[in-house]
């Protein structure tokens, strides 16, 4: 079955609101807040508190190193640092 | 629905204890991250195990699946009717990714199975999902489209678990970056309880292409060129993302020169650039005509590029 989809929206025209990153990413909009106040988690525009792609996949891939490890937020944002810089330079 | 062997998954045995699981999925999570590993099948891989964990960490789920009996894995499996009576879920720990397990852990203890328990009466948005989509740079100046393949499960008329196959047909716009995400509303998985539907995400990932390299709008690509156009300066035509273009190369151009053309990287607003880098490309010396212009260079330019080198430090 084919259905032709209408609405296709690239997120950084717009940005994610923090309800909506919470739920891309399974989590709650405290783990969003939390993240953000400590710095490990940057937002797109501090005014109105939306998220850019970059900020989405960097959340996901935190969200998901903290369950899957019981990493603390630090460390979890040490290993989400790493494989950004590693992507950066396989991207040379 | 084929039966999944989930301490073969993750390697362990029957007897295992939690914490035996809990060390092997961690293992085996670092091994298998899809942002690490460089196993071809790592995303792959890293759902089976994920979807083996969720159950074997749970007391619940593993004892139900326990109770099951061990079969071939793959063999066709139906579960027997009322397989889980005497089991409670509690059902809460709604994962990330849980949705996007397999058929038959969707069949055991997915949110079908729940809503047939009637555990989940509260009305819940759906989860979202995600996918990725591989596009062509060209298709990033060009827009595209592209057919994404879903499979979620329902319940049919009579109780039982049904997954579906449905392709949607995703316009991909022009001046799309790597790494960008496209949303699309109420793809992803249904709500309960009339809840509304998750979001699909899928991020725009480029088909790698040793011709191209790519950082954020701007593009670079590799043109061969040879020497005497390098050495005396040529106008070559190039075939960029964005068609043919006519390109004056200057004299003395050395190996890796980039030269830039403005606003014809990735579209947008603005523009990325494009960047060509020189790639000089020796003739191959394979006949005697070829060797004797190579002898009679070497005669007459009295060339040395390590000397070169050293003076040019």
């Amino acid at each position: 079955m084919i259905e032709r989809t209408v609405e296709v929206l690239i997120i950084d025209d717009d940005g994610l609101s923090r309800e909506e990153l919470a739920s891309a990413c399974a989590v709650s909009v405290e783990w969003i807040e939390r993240h953000v106040a400590s710095g490990l988690l940057e937002v797109g525009a501090t005014a109105t508190m939306r998220f850019t792609s970059a900020q989405l996949l960097r959340a996901r891939r935190l969200a998901e190193i903290e369950r899957t490890f019981d990493a603390n937020d630090e460390l979890a944002a040490l290993v989400v640092d790493l494989i950004e810089e590693v992507e950066r330079l396989r991207g040379r | 629905m084929e039966f999944k062997d989930y301490y073969a998954t993750l390697g362990v045995d029957k007897t295992a204890t939690a914490d035996d699981i809990k060390k092997a999925y961690r293992r085996l999570a670092r091994k298998y991250h899809p942002d690490v590993s460089k196993e071809p099948d790592a995303a792959e891989r890293m759902s089976a195990i994920n979807e083996a964990n969720t159950v074997l960490s749970d007391p619940e789920k593993r004892a139900a699946y326990d109770a099951l009996g061990r079969r071939p894995p793959g063999q066709d499996f139906r579960p027997p009717p009322d397989w889980d009576a005497g089991f409670e879920f509690s059902g809460g720990d709604h994962g990330a990714g849980e949705d996007e397990f397999s058929d038959f852990f969707a069949n055991l203890f997915g949110r079908a199975a729940r809503a047939r328990r009637g555990a989940d009466a509260a009305s819940m948005r759906g989860g979202d999902h995600h996918a990725k989509v591989v596009i062509d740079l060209a298709d990033a100046y060009l827009g595209a489209t592209r057919s994404v393949t879903l499979r979620s499960a329902r319940l049919d008329a009579t109780g039982h678990v049904v997954t579906e196959e449905r392709t949607l047909d995703v316009t991909i716009p022009r001046g799309v970056r790597a790494g960008q995400h496209i949303r699309l509303r109420g793809q992803g998985a249904p709500g309960y309880g009339g809840g509304a539907a998750g979001d699909l995400y899928l991020e725009i990932e480029f088909r790698p292409d040793d011709r191209h390299m790519v950082d954020g709008r701007d593009v670079t690509q590799r043109v061969p060129v040879a020497p005497w156009e390098a050495a005396l300066g040529a106008a070559i035509e190039v075939a960029t993302p964005s068609g043919p273009v006519e390109v004056t190369v200057p004299a003395n151009s050395r190996n890796g020169r980039r030269l830039r053309l403005r606003g014809r990287g990735i579209p947008g607003d603005p523009p990325g650039d494009l960047y060509l880098e020189l790639d000089l490309v020796l003739p191959p010396a394979d006949t005697e005509a070829a060797r004797e212009l190579y002898r009679a260079m070497e005669r007459e330019l009295k060339f040395n590029p390590r000397q070169a080198t050293e003076r040019s430090r």
